[in-house]
């Protein structure tokens, strides 16, 4: 008895008398258009490319990634505050390249599978499209999540690492040399961001299965970059008249147009050597991670285009055609 | 992010959806290539309340409900859902109306509050109000306690209902459930047709409620919409279709030849197989006429019982009509009348 004085008590408002149950109410306040929708959709995926909302094992990828891409960062940081180098040892604009390819391998493989692989898995997205957003907002929101997610990856370290040096550094004009290096560094930064996010996910969709959406990720940019990496040196090392498994391969380099084209060529095979080919043509002056565009700089460019533009297309496509509501 | 009132920011209150249909279909017609035919020449009207849209696998009830939501365009002829024009309206349509898709569409490892919330977000829902309402469509479908847990580890049951309550999440004005009792046990089925009569006819929302079969949709349906190969077969308010569609079905040990030609004679056009024979009941007269037939032949009658319609005899009996000579006269001796004038009637009658 005491029990169901307390509990009406909780129940009574001032001056309302007794709530029994409130019913079902409507809703009549503002709604948020298409594009808030989809923006709404896109905050929602970019936290779930580092994992916020899921369990402790979805964060793991994601900051062990981060950890590693931030550490020359770190390491710039503390060679410099202990007086061992009076001068930057990390460029702006690669970073360390090879770190930073493999670690955006990863992460791409497997966080771009997270945020389109998943809805695929569980049948969701006829909820999607039943809702006021069009099909092309789902990619759209998708896409502009992921390329923020992989733009945190690249630039946050790139912004530590211009932090570091500027403690350490002397003087505004030294500052502003900082800064002025920076900022190339961070368009090439949104550069490998616009364009691996589209690769990511457009390989990434086209399974439910997640093994094999992170597998078709991480075979093509693997494979891409081992292919890229391998005939560049052997075009390099440039002997057309050897013997054994790489001869083949040397003498249709030769044929097809000397060994110095070849070799500037290959790296049009992989995203991450087209990236920074690019960023060669376009004034980079750091050492390329694997090789140099030499006279092909505007073929890199064109090259960067088609996989963007392939991608993209290919990825909307993906939601107008095959995957149906119900 | 702020609330700011959009295109969509008025008050989705609207009058007209008092008094004209909330589906309204003409002539409506979709083609898949040059061979199929999904939806065939399909005119219709739904009233307010519960409708039950009954149709076996196929019959183009998953095909009606992506043209309502505007997602598929009509090769020819017009759909209407509260009011506005599929063809031009699909964002607004799509924003007050909620759907729940029959097969399984929840990800296993977020709990039921986050899925809920985000898809009110999708709704068009500012932040704090999706998750105020899904709390509030949790409470409704009866999962208030086990909100926090993780989808994968719910039943089937529950899944269910998650799945009612993202459709709720946005304050539809309109529902579109497909096959809500799919895979559930009798138990569940009660409970769910219980708690969809109950936003019907409580919470003031239009329902359209998808089903294979007849006997479950109709203890909670006020009206009922039968498709077969994409054709309206009937379009009815719940009781003339109950009335039509009550069956006695007679079993004798031998002499069913006999049996179906007395019976035929008496014209009860009995229809059957070797083992029963069902005629259709249109008054206490058809038990007599059923007595003295089988009396008369002295036959030995082993069974009789009265049963509704099975949807897949309701279609028989359909295309019969469509189809057959016998188009005058309709199952239980009704007036047949067109659907149309069946339907003009019901929503009339609301």
């Amino acid at each position: 008895m005491a029990a169901d004085g307390v509990a009406n008590a909780g129940l009574i408002a001032p001056g309302a008398g007794v709530i029994h149950d409130i019913g079902y109410q409507t809703y009549d306040g503002p709604r948020l258009g298409r594009w808030k929708i989809a923006a709404a959709l896109s905050w929602h995926s970019l936290r779930s490319a580092f994992g916020f909302g899921r369990g402790a094992k979805a964060k793991i990828v994601p900051v062990i990634t981060f950890v590693i891409m931030c550490a020359p960062a770190v390491i710039n940081a503390v060679i410099m505050a202990l007086g061992r180098s009076h001068v930057r040892v990390v460029d702006y604009d690669t970073y360390v390249g090879t770190l930073r390819v493999f670690v955006l391998l990863v992460f791409i493989a497997a966080q771009a599978p997270e945020l389109v692989s998943r809805d695929l898995r569980s049948r969701v997205l006829p909820l999607y499209f039943a809702r006021p957003m069009r099909r092309v907002d789902y990619p759209t929101a998708k896409y502009a999540a992921f390329v923020l997610a992989c733009l945190a990856i690249i630039d946050i370290p790139v912004l530590l690492l211009y932090i570091g040096t500027i403690m350490q550094v002397h003087g505004g004009a030294a500052v502003w040399a900082q800064t002025r290096a920076l900022f190339p560094g961070l368009l090439v930064g949104l550069m490998w961001a616009v364009v691996l996010a589209a690769v990511g996910l457009v390989l990434a969709c086209v399974s439910g299965r997640r093994a094999y959406s992170t597998g078709a990720v991480a075979i093509f940019l693997f494979m891409t970059w081992t292919l890229t990496t391998v005939l560049t040196k052997i075009a390099a090392a440039g002997s057309p008249s050897g013997t054994g498994s790489g001869a083949g391969v040397g003498v249709r380099v030769a044929s097809a147009g000397g060994v110095s084209g070849a070799e500037h060529l290959f790296g049009l095979i992989s995203p991450f050597t087209v990236l920074d080919g690019v960023r060669q043509w376009l004034g980079g002056t750091s050492p390329g991670i694997v090789a140099d565009p030499g006279r092909y700089g505007p073929v890199y460019g064109v090259m960067l285009l088609v996989f963007l533009g392939v991608s993209l297309g290919a990825l909307v496509r993906r939601y107008y055609s095959r995957v149906s509501i119900a | 992010m702020t609330a700011e009132p959009s295109d969509d920011g008025q008050p989705l209150a609207t009058d007209q959806s008092q008094s004209a249909p909330v589906i309204a279909t003409k002539a409506l017609t979709r083609r898949f290539g040059p061979s199929i035919t999904a939806l065939d020449d399909l005119t219709m009207a739904v009233g307010s309340g519960i409708t039950g849209l009954v149709g076996a696998n196929g019959a183009g009830k998953s095909t009606l409900i992506k043209v309502l939501l505007g997602l598929l365009l009509p090769s020819s002829g017009t759909a209407s859902v509260l009011g506005l024009d599929t063809a031009g309206h699909g964002e607004r349509i799509r924003t007050l109306t909620g759907y729940m898709p029959e097969h399984d569409c929840l990800p296993p490892d977020v709990t039921a509050t986050e899925f809920v919330t985000h898809m009110g977000r999708m709704s068009g829902l500012p932040p704090t109000t999706a998750r105020e309402r899904a709390a509030e469509s949790l409470r409704h479908v009866g999962l208030y306690e086990e909100r926090y847990r993780h989808i994968g580890t719910y039943s089937t049951g529950m899944k269910q209902r998650v799945k009612l309550a993202q459709a709720l999440a946005g304050d539809p004005r309109l529902l579109l459930l497909d096959e809500p009792t799919n895979g559930l046990d009798p138990a569940g089925r009660a409970a769910m047709l219980e708690l969809i009569s109950r936003i019907g006819t409580e919470f003031g929302i239009s329902v359209v409620v998808s089903s294979h079969l007849l006997g479950e949709v109709e203890q909670i349906c006020d009206h009922l919409i039968a498709i077969d190969g994409g054709r309206l077969l009937r379009s009815a308010t719940m009781s003339s279709f109950t009335q039509a569609s009550q069956v006695l079905a007679i079993e004798v040990d031998e002499g069913v030849d006999l049996l179906a030609a007395e019976l035929s004679r008496r014209g009860l056009n009995p229809v059957g197989n070797e083992r029963e024979l069902l005629v259709v009941i249109s008054g206490e007269g058809t038990f007599d006429q059923v007595r003295d037939a089988v009396a008369g032949l002295g036959l030995p009658l082993s069974r009789m019982e009265q049963r509704r319609h099975r949807v897949e005899e309701l279609f028989r009996d359909a295309e019969e009509r469509f189809s057959g000579s016998n188009r005058g006269a309709g199952p239980g001796g009704r007036p047949p009348g067109t659907p149309r004038d069946e339907l003009t009637g019901a929503v009339d009658g609301r």
